[in-house]
């Protein structure tokens, strides 16, 4: 479609040389124009940018194994630990490091290390000897403080409040694109298919999408996590994924319903296409960006979600160094009014963050709202 | 209507049916049993040896298999029966009586609050709009809007219980409290909600004021406001009788869809200031897998989330006379 339209305006550029036919500009190329022009939507689209490089290089900002090292002749990258245990060369275990790298330089007097900005464990305390050279030991119970070798102070158990917020910034990205992916997926296929065969089809999935808005969201969640019986983070967002999907599903089935009825669907069914084609190559395209707004919103309601379960104790297992697990252990004691403030500081960002960008999106792709403001 | 209402509830009650029967095998299917959850976890020497555990069982019909279960549950339901709650040894039906007035005094608080202010901040709002007072009180809302009220509830106790120790931490009364005076029991009940109905209140005032505000601008437009204005009607009347009272019309609906909420309370604020509401009533028999308790409070909330949103749908068409169901 696309060539012969371009060879139908080269063909007209010969006969008419005068005028170059300008690109018309598409519907997302105009959308990301208006978008662009917000400038609290763009700060926000750059927070969460900024959270994607702080969880992408959290083992170098903050963590305990170096982030390149020279051991024994060879070059190694023990902070790849952070992200999966198997990334960690086992010569280190073989080697009695017991997790501490501090003793490289003891192990082999010809290695170097290029280590995290912040030498903290978002795991465990830092004792005697495991502690770098000249740091004190971090502080247990009360006396946790911020200072300046624990940024957002300890926990009562003496763990680095800053390493495990940063370590945490992984959860809190995933959570929200992970589970609002499960989420969007399931909810425009099953909306799609109501929406586009209408009739009796649409008469089931409808009463399936009421069924599940019914039933109270925390039995649901709570329900699903304890059959699981140990849920890691994954299958939290799973769970979330699978519980959040409905008020997508149907958004997406009256966008089906209002555009199987118009012309390009009709133009493409006597063409030939397929339903699927028709569903997805077609009539999708046309109506994501309706959708687009409660998936983003979504967003922001899976990460408030994830840190409310954790916060209730329900979330993932202890190694696990979620914002609401953090939230959690200041609860229960709240003089360390550190270990709320730095966690619920960052939650509140994360959302409002995400908000702005769904009221951005929303205002810049729906037609009614367009020209209204700014 | 009539035609519509009846096919309504018998929908209503099909779709009652299937949660009912959804959830009933949810929460048969969690591991652990009122039985074993709770009494083992803490003391070991209360462990409950095997053949007694077999007994409780088959007295409390849990050795059968759940769908059976369920028709038993279905049939003591039928007779008005919801049954007894394992660990607390008492009717369902009168932990739902005992806990529905805290809940209500919080919900209901809150909700006129939010009315009572929304609407004049809305109207505020939008007749200031683009001045620098309506950025910052935009501003401001939409901040509180995006703040969790958890994180909110957490940093309320920091700063005024335990920096300036103004309020109490939580429960819903003090130990004390048989010993006061009638005033001194409002007084008390009143300190002890204080946060717990802040934290209800902000977020859900946040999102009605920027409703209230979006409606009146979009009305303001309307012909019936300039031919208002062009009559000479002052600037006060035409706002607050031609224009907030149509913002009215999507307010109604509101209320149905809210009715639930009003009754399931805020489960993780009664959870954090321990208020002996249906929230946290839900949330410890989750956790004590106490399946009368839990079926009995679905069996609420999705009757109370059918009749808001069968009532949205009415009330929708009794002020805007242009919507009828036939």
């Amino acid at each position: 479609m696309c060539t012969k339209w371009r060879l139908m305006t080269q063909i007209g550029n010969q006969t008419k040389p005068a005028a170059p036919a300008a690109k018309p500009r598409g519907f997302w190329d105009e959308a990301w124009l208006r978008f662009r022009r917000r400038k609290l939507a763009m700060t926000a689209l750059g927070f969460v940018v900024f959270m994607a490089a702080i969880a992408l290089f959290a083992p170098a900002i903050a963590g305990t194994k170096p982030v390149v090292c020279k051991y024994k002749g060879q070059i190694y990258f023990p902070a790849l630990g952070y992200f999966n245990t198997h990334w960690e060369n086992p010569v280190f275990a073989k080697d009695k490091f017991r997790r501490s790298y501090v003793k490289l330089k003891a192990k082999d007097p010809n290695s170097w290390a290029v280590w995290p900005l912040v030498y903290q464990d978002p795991y465990r305390r830092l004792g005697k000897d495991d502690v770098w050279p000249g740091q004190p030991e971090n502080p247990t119970g009360d006396q946790g403080h911020p200072n300046r070798y624990n940024l957002f102070g300890t926990t009562q158990t003496g763990v680095d409040v800053f390493a495990q917020m940063v370590h945490g910034t992984t959860i809190a990205l995933l959570v929200g694109f992970v589970s609002m992916g499960i989420a969007g997926l399931i909810g425009i296929v099953i909306g799609a298919a109501a929406g586009y065969f209408g009739g009796w089809v649409d008469m089931i999935v409808s009463r399936f999408i009421e069924l599940v808005m019914c039933i109270p969201a925390l039995v649901l969640i709570l329900a699903l996590i304890a059959i699981l019986e140990k849920p890691t983070i994954w299958h939290m967002m799973a769970v979330l994924g699978c519980t959040g999907w409905t008020s997508i599903a149907r958004l997406a089935r009256g966008e089906f319903l209002k555009l199987r009825e118009s012309e390009f669907v009709t133009a493409a069914r006597a063409l030939g296409a397929t339903h699927a084609r028709i569903m997805f190559r077609h009539v999708l395209p046309n109506s994501l960006a309706p959708l687009l707004v409660p998936i983003t919103f979504g967003i922001a309601g899976a990460i408030l979600t994830e840190s409310a379960l954790s916060f209730l104790g329900f979330g993932a297992p202890p190694p696990n160094p979620s914002w609401g697990t953090l939230l959690n252990a200041g609860r229960t004691n709240l003089n360390l009014w550190w270990l709320v403030f730095f966690p619920g500081t960052a939650i509140f960002i994360t959302v409002l963050t995400y908000n702005l960008i769904g009221e951005g999106l929303q205002e810049v792709t729906d037609p009614r709202l367009r020209g209204s403001k700014h | 209507m009539l035609h519509y209402l009846a096919r309504r509830i018998l929908l209503g009650v099909v779709t009652l049916l299937l949660i009912t029967f959804v959830v009933f095998g949810l929460v048969r299917n969690m591991p652990g049993t009122p039985l074993t959850v709770g009494l083992g976890d803490m003391d070991p020497s209360r462990k409950v040896n095997p053949e007694d555990i077999e007994r409780m069982k088959k007295s409390y019909g849990l050795d059968k298999p759940w769908p059976e279960a369920y028709l038993t549950w279905m049939g003591s339901l039928a007779r008005g029966d919801m049954g007894r709650s394992f660990s607390r040894k008492q009717p369902v039906s009168r932990l739902i009586a005992e806990r529905i007035g805290p809940t209500l005094m919080l919900s209901v608080t809150s909700l006129l609050l939010t009315y009572l202010l929304s609407l004049p901040m809305g109207l505020y709002a939008s007749v200031r709009t683009n001045h620098w007072d309506e950025r910052s009180l935009s501003t401001g809302l939409y901040m509180l809007y995006s703040l969790p009220s958890f994180v909110a509830a957490l940093f309320l106790q920091i700063v005024l219980v335990v920096h300036l120790g103004w309020l109490p931490l939580f429960g819903m009364t003090s130990d004390n409290y048989a010993e006061l005076s009638t005033l001194g029991k409002i007084w008390d009940v009143f300190q002890h909600a204080l946060m717990p109905i802040a934290c209800e209140t902000y977020a859900a005032l946040a999102y009605y004021s920027r409703f209230v505000k979006s409606n009146l601008e979009e009305v303001v437009r309307q012909d019936y406001i300039r031919t208002a204005r062009a009559k000479g009607v002052g600037p006060t009347r035409v706002m607050v009788h031609h224009a907030l009272r149509n913002t009215l019309i999507p307010l109604v609906t509101l209320i149905g869809l809210t009715l639930p909420g009003l009754f399931s309370g805020a489960v993780i604020l009664e959870q954090i200031f321990s208020w002996p509401g249906m929230g946290r009533l839900l949330f410890e028999s989750i956790r004590e897998r106490d399946y009368p308790t839990i079926m009995g409070l679905t069996l609420m909330f999705s009757i109370l989330t059918l009749a808001g949103q069968l009532l949205a749908d009415v009330l929708y068409s009794v002020v805007d006379p242009r919507v009828t169901y036939s």
